[in-house]
């Protein structure tokens, strides 16, 4: 079947409005358990009074009216309680930069002494020239000559791996390429999701970089930035580790090359399927991380061989794979 | 080096999907098959106050309503008709607006239609060209901007085209219906809107019903105020397949010798041609002396083509890659080498790459036999365009 078209489904039965001004509403506060839960389906949109009762303290996304005590959301999100303190989640919210966050970053802008990235946070962030490794590993000062090639580092749409290394007064990011896990990315497929913020996507884990062992296609790397962006590509073998000292060979080797290896069809179907998989999980709400991405591979390969002739549902699949990441976890 | 262009792909990004795209069988980065569409969420009869609505939904959030409005309109008498036929853009409007003339399907059409294009010409003359208009609607785009008037002029192409639509809008020699088609894309663009709009206008037109006429011959036309008399634009039959049907718009693009439909953005941003086909089925009583008489009664009417755009592709605007052999940052000892050739040594080695090794964007046309194949996979019994109207006959009306 060439094309599925569905009847739009209805609204989720349990999504019901959050009434505020109502008597017992205080009450379902009370009851609210403490700590916010992901399947909360009361949603409260900006402007609405979430409570009238002065032994609330406000908390984020929140705002009193000058007159009265009564909280009022500034957010549409779900309320969080905890204690004596309301705070509203967003449903969906942009990036917002933290130190020490790996990021997958593309050049928008090219300036004469650093690059403005987009990783999807309010703000364009700064990679200073002064904070990538030049070709060759040298380590000396930014001459008028490297200001000059500022292009041939990175150009316009390239796709970069990084490091918040500061941030602004006004919370942009300053970025950093100064490892040789980070730099430009080459060899595969950039998807985004949400990032870190609310919903389902990115959530910040012990590792973002990992490699997931496929069944044809060889070793795939994952990239996952906190930012919600993510970069799927062929492994490359590293060499054996380099010390501190031979760093330069390292670096000198293709750091900057916007050349793509050979890459066999075997690889490129299952860096398809690993991408298939993250948006399944974006679909069904389940964050995205090292485990999840494994094992939604896993049970879309399993799917796979259920289901060798029969053709299976778009959704139907997606709600397998969602219940056997689920069980998995 | 060649400016941003808007499309946010890396060299590296596009290489690797042209090379996917390029494989035997070509590996789509969300591994449907090559003729698949994204799954669509469709209804119809949303606006209580239009004649006919559809809404279209894909599942990426781009969803796009079109509600079709009727008003009656007083035709020019044919003499005042004749003092105003003034050209347009040096087109004489009598051969209709959009230089289609009344031929309805003429010279694109196959063999074995020619009885059928010749009763079209005859009928067609009732009808005209500006008893339709087509307005599309983008967020954050202007009403003359290029996207919306190219999109628009091709869709009233294609209906225009068929040549059944605007006969079905005469009532008698002194007034006519006129048609407005208002089509909302309620989401940004996220890929070319084309085959959105083209199937949400076909759904709107098939829930299109007009008040049923009472008066008769020339009279003023007076109507049947019961909305549960009113009658379909295009009337309902008992054989569904048998169904006289508006035109639909298929984008089509090619990679390589690779032919895929329903195209995402990334996958625009790599092609090498991308062709809107416009199909339509034929009509019903097309029994000319060479029908076919071992078609069975009950496989659907035969697709034919009626109209045919290129359509510029966007990866023409993209950057291209910087080969490692003269990246000067790539490597010590390369650059090295690089730095010593003279401009017309990196125009040759980069001619010669012919974008095997990194992305260049693509140059030149599409193949004739590329063409060929991607109308004959839309029209061929059982292709594509059959499977699109089959899809869209699940809708309820």
């Amino acid at each position: 079947m060439a094309i599925t078209i569905l009847p739009p489904a209805p609204a989720h039965e349990n999504a019901k409005a959050y009434h505020g001004d109502s008597s017992d509403n205080d009450m379902d506060i009370d009851d609210l358990p403490s700590g916010h839960r992901s399947t909360t389906t009361n949603i409260i949109t900006p402007g609405q009074t979430v409570t009238s009762d002065p032994q609330w303290m406000r908390g984020h996304g929140t705002f009193a009216d000058t007159d009265s005590a009564a909280i009022r959301s500034t957010l549409a999100g779900t309320l969080q309680k905890t204690n004596k303190l309301l705070s509203i989640v967003p449903l969906r919210a942009r990036y917002t930069p933290e130190i020490g966050d790996l990021v997958i970053g593309r050049i928008v802008e090219v300036q004469s002494r650093r690059w403005k990235v987009d990783v999807a946070a309010p703000l364009l962030a700064n990679l200073l020239l002064s904070s990538i490794n030049l070709p060759g590993g040298v380590l000396r000062k930014r001459t008028s000559v490297d200001e000059l090639n500022i292009r041939a580092f990175f150009g316009e749409g390239e796709l970069l791996v990084a490091e918040v290394q500061s941030l602004f007064q006004d919370g942009s990011a300053s970025l950093h390429t100064r490892s040789l896990r980070y730099g430009k990315l080459r060899n595969g497929y950039f998807m985004s999701v949400a990032g870190m913020g609310g919903g389902a996507g990115v959530v910040r884990a012990k590792r973002q970089i990992f490699t997931v062992q496929t069944r044809s296609g060889g070793e795939v790397d994952v990239l996952l930035g906190v930012n919600g962006f993510i970069w799927i590509a062929k492994h490359v073998a590293e060499k054996e580790d380099v010390g501190i000292n031979r760093m330069e060979e390292k670096v000198g080797e293709s750091m900057y090359s916007s050349q793509n290896d050979e890459i066999e069809g075997g690889t490129r179907r299952e860096v398809a399927a690993i991408a298939g998989g993250i948006r399944i999980l974006v679909a069904g709400g389940v964050k995205v991380e090292e485990g999840t991405v494994r094992r939604a591979y896993e049970a879309g390969l399993e799917l796979d061989e259920r289901e060798r002739d029969g053709e299976m549902m778009d959704s139907e699949r997606g709600s397998a794979v969602v219940e056997m990441v689920l069980a998995g976890g | 080096m060649a400016p941003y262009t808007g499309i946010p792909l890396s060299p590296a990004e596009l290489s690797y999907l042209h090379t996917s795209l390029s494989q035997h069988p070509p590996i789509r980065p969300d591994a449907r098959s090559p003729t698949a569409f994204r799954p669509l969420i469709a209804e119809t009869d949303i606006l209580p106050a239009a004649n006919g609505s559809a809404r279209i939904c894909f599942a990426d959030g781009t969803e796009a309503i079109v509600g079709v409005k009727a008003e009656v309109e007083k035709t020019p008498s044919a003499s005042s008709h004749s003092i105003n036929s003034h050209s347009i853009n040096g087109e004489v409007a009598d051969e209709g607006v959009r230089g289609l003339g009344s031929g309805g399907v003429r010279d694109v059409e196959d063999d074995g239609m020619d009885v059928d294009g010749g009763e079209d010409g005859k009928q067609s003359s009732k009808g005209r060209d500006e008893w339709l208009e087509v307005a599309i609607d983008i967020p954050g785009m202007r009403d003359d901007d290029a996207l919306p008037v190219f999109l628009s002029a091709m869709l009233t192409e294609a209906l225009l085209a068929d040549g059944a639509l605007k006969d079905k809008l005469y009532i008698n020699t002194r007034f006519h219906w006129r048609l407005y088609i208002d089509i909302l894309l309620l989401s940004l663009p996220l890929s070319y809107p084309l085959p959105l709009l083209s199937l949400t206008t076909h759904l709107a037109l098939l829930a299109t019903r007009l008040p049923a006429l009472v008066s008769e011959k020339d009279e003023d036309p007076l109507f049947n105020d019961d909305w549960e008399a009113s009658t379909h634009l295009y009337p309902p039959t008992k054989d569904e397949t048998a169904r006289q049907k508006p035109p639909i718009t298929l984008l089509v693009m090619s990679v390589g010798e690779n032919i895929l439909f329903d195209p995402s953005r990334e996958e625009l941003a790599v092609a090498d041609a991308v062709v809107a086909i416009s199909v339509t089925q034929s009509h019903t009583n097309t029994t000319g002396p060479d029908a076919d008489a071992d078609a069975d009664a009950d496989s659907p009417n035969p697709l034919h083509l009626i109209a045919l755009r290129t359509i510029d592709p966007p990866s023409r605007l993209t950057a291209a890659g910087l080969p490692n052999s003269l990246n000067t940052s790539a490597g010590a000892g390369a650059g090295a080498a690089s730095q010593s050739l003279s401009s017309v040594e990196v125009a040759v080695t980069r001619e010669k790459d012919q974008g095997v090794s990194v992305w260049r964007p693509p140059r030149g046309g599409v193949k004739r036999a590329v063409l060929a194949r991607m109308i004959k996979m839309v029209v061929q019994a059982g292709g594509v365009g059959e499977e699109v109207l089959g899809g869209l006959r699940g809708v309820e009306i």
